[in-house]
């Protein structure tokens, strides 16, 4: 896989972003949302289980991308 | 009965299972509206017997397919002479895309879409999508072997996002998710056998997650008086999606997607006219 360090960076922080809004969306309800996250109602009791699960695996998707940017034992050896 | 041989003759063939259960129980007069709690509850079972039967039908694929995905974890990359690994990620890759459509867009869809003739007309337009992927479709061979090194390599990254995301075309009443990742394969350049082998694998997980993230409502209230019926229309959906995978693996081996474009442009028209005029 080619190396991209900003990008790999990006992955990282975004996945880790990803999975503690997919946190925020499954512990808080809807109407406790900060207003700026999608889904917000005020005064909703509504917990939005599906954003979450949609959040968590876009952020795990980018967590699997950083770990393949950063590993690979092959292309390690290929470099030396 | 009716309804689950139907929902596992029609889930996989790419002809909309949803658009039949939308228009046959108008057609035949039964009180059913595709919004009901318990139907979708009805559903629910069906799906569920759907993707046991197809993690069933290829399990020693995704016995391989997972293992190859591990190793591929372990090793912190996908060894270019790893079919298994690399066929897992596309696998991956297409699944997300599809599974985040439709988490966000099932329920809005589903209700603006929801009456017959919507997925009358909207089974019209699959057909001219299938025959679209026909005449669209790269030069593939025609091949009778399993080979997930042809389909790793001709597929792609992009290939396998692009028709993992198509499969969202499904939400619609009246569009063919197998349907569309056909289509989708052979546009990439898939032979049409692979490409039904690629779809099938791909719609694994997606209607399985479904089904397991709707079965709650299952074993909730709103299971409560129609477990029984589901229970019967899973298996009956289970006994028709086996052999309605078994036939499409053979049929694709020599045939095209022609034949199910002719009749859902002939089934659509037809339903469409009748709704219209009664």
């Amino acid at each position: 896989m080619p190396r991209h360090p900003a990008l790999t960076a990006l992955a990282v922080v975004a996945g880790i972003a990803l999975i503690v809004l997919a946190i925020v969306y499954w512990a808080e309800p809807a109407g406790s949302l900060p207003s700026w996250i999608p889904g917000h109602q005020a005064g909703s009791g509504h917990h939005h289980v599906k954003h979450g699960i949609a959040s968590f695996l876009v952020g795990l998707a980018c967590l699997v991308y950083a770990w393949f940017a950063t590993g690979g034992k092959r292309s390690a050896h290929a470099r030396s | 009965m009716v309804l689950g041989l139907l929902q596992g003759v029609s889930e996989l063939f790419p002809v909309s299972s949803l658009g039949h259960s939308v228009i046959l129980p108008r057609l035949l007069g039964w009180n059913i509206h595709q919004n009901d709690p318990y139907f979708l509850t009805f559903l629910v079972a069906t799906h569920l017997a759907t993707a046991i039967v197809l993690l069933g039908f290829f399990r020693r694929d995704w016995v391989r397919i997972v293992r190859g995905l591990g190793r591929s974890l372990r090793e912190r990359e996908i060894a270019p002479d790893d079919v298994d690994a690399k066929l897992g990620w596309l696998l991956v890759v297409g699944t997300i895309p599809a599974g985040i459509l439709g988490l966000l867009l099932e329920h809005k869809l589903r209700h603006i879409f929801a009456s017959p003739r919507s997925a009358a007309f909207f089974l019209i337009l699959n057909g001219f999508l299938l025959y679209g992927a026909e005449l669209l479709r790269r030069r593939a061979p025609q091949t009778s072997s399993d080979d997930d090194a042809r389909i790793a390599r001709q597929v792609g990254w992009r290939g396998a996002f692009l028709v993992g995301a198509a499969q969202a075309i499904a939400l619609v009443p009246g569009f063919s998710r197998s349907g569309a990742t056909m289509g989708g394969g052979l546009i990439v350049g898939l032979s049409h056998k692979d490409a039904a082998r690629f779809a099938f694998l791909l719609a694994t997980p997606i209607i399985g997650a479904a089904a397991v993230l709707k079965l709650p409502e299952l074993f909730g209230h709103q299971g409560s008086g129609v477990r029984g019926q589901a229970l019967v229309g899973a298996l009956c959906s289970a006994v028709t999606a086996y052999l309605a995978v078994r036939f499409l693996m053979r049929f694709f081996e020599t045939n095209r997607l022609t034949p199910f474009a002719v009749y859902c442009v002939l089934a659509g028209a037809g339903a469409l006219l009748y709704l219209v005029l009664s």
